[in-house]
């Protein structure tokens, strides 16, 4: 596992906080790889789906799992593929490079881009309603669902892990660079969520 | 603020999206051959209507994916959602709606008979 400094002071070395019974946690390193091709493409579509051993999700607004992978919708030809054991950054690159990359489609490693922060507990729908336009109910209403949006004006992305009627657990993908604003925006939003 | 449904996406805030300007505006096929006034038009006149316009709109911050969108400006009532590449749709006979119901002459609905050179 390589060992980065967390974007967010105050959740170092894997540390959950809580703030008016809302989990926050700021998740390890991953690897992250972009990839872009054309899903109408059998050839690039077959050498994506052997080096990943599953299919690309053709849905939108969602992801699928698979060991320690996680292949998520962002396009109809583009997708990130988030590796939780952040030591296979190069292997998984390289297979993904040697098999696509000769094709018309393209494999970008964007591991150091973005950071993500989990978020856990009750009324966490409640707390983010108050930052986001997007209707939660419509966009992420299944446990694969994804929604690329706005968080007050960060580019975020959003991904439900929990099950209907359990408790709600969000991963928010967003640029290391504004992980520390959306981190405080939220915990300041926590204060009033008792009425 | 209105809320726009991206083909791919569904409906969002329009603080997710970028307007990329007037749709259908065809790069000529002879550029060497134009008159610096031909391609000026070209590059930089736009239509600025006040009913009914067909743009290009952008989803930023969400899947990044063009399409167009023909809209009433006066009112910021979506007609259609259409993919990049298809014919506009006919959409004439519809007056445009203004808020304060102003006629079409003698208001700025006027500036709808403009015509390029």
């Amino acid at each position: 596992m390589l060992n980065r400094e967390n974007s967010i002071h105050t959740l170092q070395n894997n540390v959950v906080q809580e703030h008016a019974g809302i989990k926050f946690q700021e998740l390890p390193f991953m690897t992250k790889i972009n990839l872009r091709g054309n899903p109408n493409d059998k050839k690039f579509l077959s050498s994506a789906n052997e080096v990943l051993n599953t299919i690309l999700p053709t849905r939108t607004n969602i992801y699928i799992k698979i060991d320690s992978l996680k292949i998520i919708w962002l396009g109809p030809d583009e997708w990130l593929i988030v590796d939780e054991k952040g030591s296979d950054k190069q292997d998984l690159f390289s297979k993904l490079e040697n098999s696509i990359g000769s094709q018309d489609a393209s494999v970008t490693d964007v591991s150091e881009n973005r950071t993500v922060i989990r978020i856990m507990g009750k009324k966490l729908f409640m707390l983010l309603a108050k930052f986001l336009t997007l209707n939660l109910d419509n966009s992420l209403n299944s446990s694969s669902s994804v929604a690329q949006t706005l968080f007050i004006r960060v580019p975020v992305l959003l991904m439900r892990h929990h099950e209907h009627n359990r408790e709600p657990k969000i991963d928010i993908f967003t640029n290391r660079s504004h992980a520390n604003y959306v981190y405080k925006i939220l915990v300041d939003g926590t204060q009033n969520l008792d009425f | 603020m209105f809320l726009i449904k991206c083909p791919y996406c569904g409906e969002r805030d329009q603080s997710e999206f970028n307007c990329g300007g007037e749709a259908h505006i065809v790069r000529p096929k002879n550029p060497p051959d134009l008159t610096d006034d031909q391609w000026a038009d070209y590059l930089f006149m736009r239509k600025n209507i006040k009913g009914i316009q067909f743009e290009r709109w952008n989803h930023s911050n969400g899947c990044r994916r063009w399409f167009n969108v023909t809209r009433n400006t006066a009112t910021d009532e979506i007609l259609k959602i259409y993919n990049m590449g298809e014919q506009p749709p006919i959409v004439t006979g519809i007056a445009p709606k203004t808020p304060s119901g102003e006629t079409s002459i003698g208001s700025g609905n006027i500036s709808t008979s403009y015509t390029k050179k």
